[in-house]
């Protein structure tokens, strides 16, 4: 028997920025390779640069070509702040 | 908790002072199109919690990319854009934002973020304790550089000595984009500043010394962000070129109090030189 998740979780903390962008690509492919669907959590996150959000872009563009969604949980002040002023709150599914 | 913050932001965000900021901050930027908005997001949620006043001013440099659009486009209230016409140099940047600026306490940033925003606090407090130029510092015992490649390493380390002998500068790292002044401070050193390139910084710290302010260090994170535009090496020859010139130009008596740099026309506090009493350097 296979057991294939469908949506995987994963938490990010401290500064999203290019320093950290191929090492979250790598994780992301690696989970979206079983699962359509992806949460990022970003509570604990306190910047996220233009690369980050490229990749979380891109992230969520496979998501939904695979028919699932990317979801960004619970973001801290600051990248809410960040996601609004860079317009891409509408874009994202943000709970 | 944070629904007071984010409360505090949207309504910076919307509604312009009524009173006098007590906080400035200014970010130079010089095409940061790619850059800039989230700095501009990280600093104003970090500024808008501390729930003081405060104003932003991005002074932008003759930026040919979409800098300028990009951030008037965000219709922040209380974010005053300068626009150049044209490219005079990081310090000719600063310079203007300082001039426009009307907090008691002024910062100036880099548009990278690469010293965190929440680092504004341990500045501060150096403020709080009677000193009057408080300059982060990568150098510093306690600082956290992170992916400093090794030329810049040895470029900074190359530089501190220079600056150390020649200007006995009690700061270690001249060049960090993150330094906070009195406002009186930094009308007074902004009025008399020359260079409009890189090595203003050095500039600065020299006349803070040569003026007698109080002058301090607070090591920082320091995160260097892919997307800088400085050549280290160009940097460096430049550097010193620069270092001559402020012998040469302290000797030629171009920073004499009396001289005003033109563009501090109409600055209220055009700058006084602090009375000989607390012209004791820390
Ligand atoms: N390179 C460069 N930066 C400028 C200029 N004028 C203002 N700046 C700003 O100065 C800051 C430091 O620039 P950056 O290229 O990041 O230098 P670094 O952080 O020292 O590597 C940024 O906020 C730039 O946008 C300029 O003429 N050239």
């Amino acid at each position: 028997m296979n057991i294939i998740p469908t949506v995987s979780e994963i938490e990010l903390q401290g500064r999203f920025d290019a320093h950290e962008a191929e090492s979250f690509r790598e994780i992301v492919d690696g989970i979206l390779a079983n699962s359509a669907s992806l949460s990022v959590v970003l509570t604990a996150v306190d910047f996220v640069d233009s690369t980050a959000l490229a990749e979380l872009v891109r992230a969520m563009k496979r998501c939904r070509e695979a028919g699932g969604d990317l979801i960004l949980v619970k973001p801290s002040d600051p990248v809410r702040v960040i996601l609004e002023l860079t317009r891409l709150d509408a874009a994202f599914t943000i709970t | 908790m944070t629904e007071t913050d984010l409360a505090a932001y949207r309504h910076w965000a919307t509604t312009p002072l009524q009173t006098k900021p007590t906080y400035s901050v200014v970010i130079p930027a010089y095409n940061e199109e790619w850059r800039i908005i989230p700095t501009i997001g990280a600093i104003a949620t970090h500024m808008c919690a501390l729930g003081e006043p405060w104003e932003m001013i991005v002074a932008d440099d003759g930026s040919t990319d979409s800098t300028v659009e990009l951030v008037a486009d965000l219709g922040l209230a209380n974010l005053n854009l300068l626009v150049a016409d044209a490219n005079g140099g990081k310090g000719s940047a600063v310079r203007r934002g300082i001039f426009e600026s009307s907090g008691e306490i002024v910062l100036f940033a880099d548009a990278d973020q690469s010293t965190p925003i929440e680092q504004f606090g341990d500045l501060l407090a150096k403020i709080d304790e009677g000193y009057d130029v408080v300059v982060g510092s990568r150098a510093a015992v306690g600082a956290d550089v992170a992916s400093k490649s090794l030329s810049r390493t040895i470029f900074s380390y190359g530089l501190k000595t220079l600056v150390q002998t020649l200007f006995r500068i009690p700061v270690s790292d001249t060049q960090c984009g993150f330094k906070m002044f009195t406002a009186d401070a930094a009308m007074l050193l902004f009025s008399r500043q020359v260079i409009d390139e890189f090595s203003f910084d050095l500039e600065i710290l020299f006349l803070a010394k040569k003026f007698g302010l109080r002058t301090t260090e607070v090591p920082v994170t320091w995160i260097d962000a892919p997307g800088s535009k400085v050549d280290a090496a160009k940097v460096a020859v430049e550097f010193v070129k620069d270092l001559i010139a402020i012998r040469r130009n302290d000797l030629a008596g171009v920073y004499a109090t009396d001289n005003h740099h033109p563009d501090s026309a109409g600055v209220k506090a055009g700058g006084s030189i602090p009375s000989q009493t607390n012209r004791q350097a820390a």
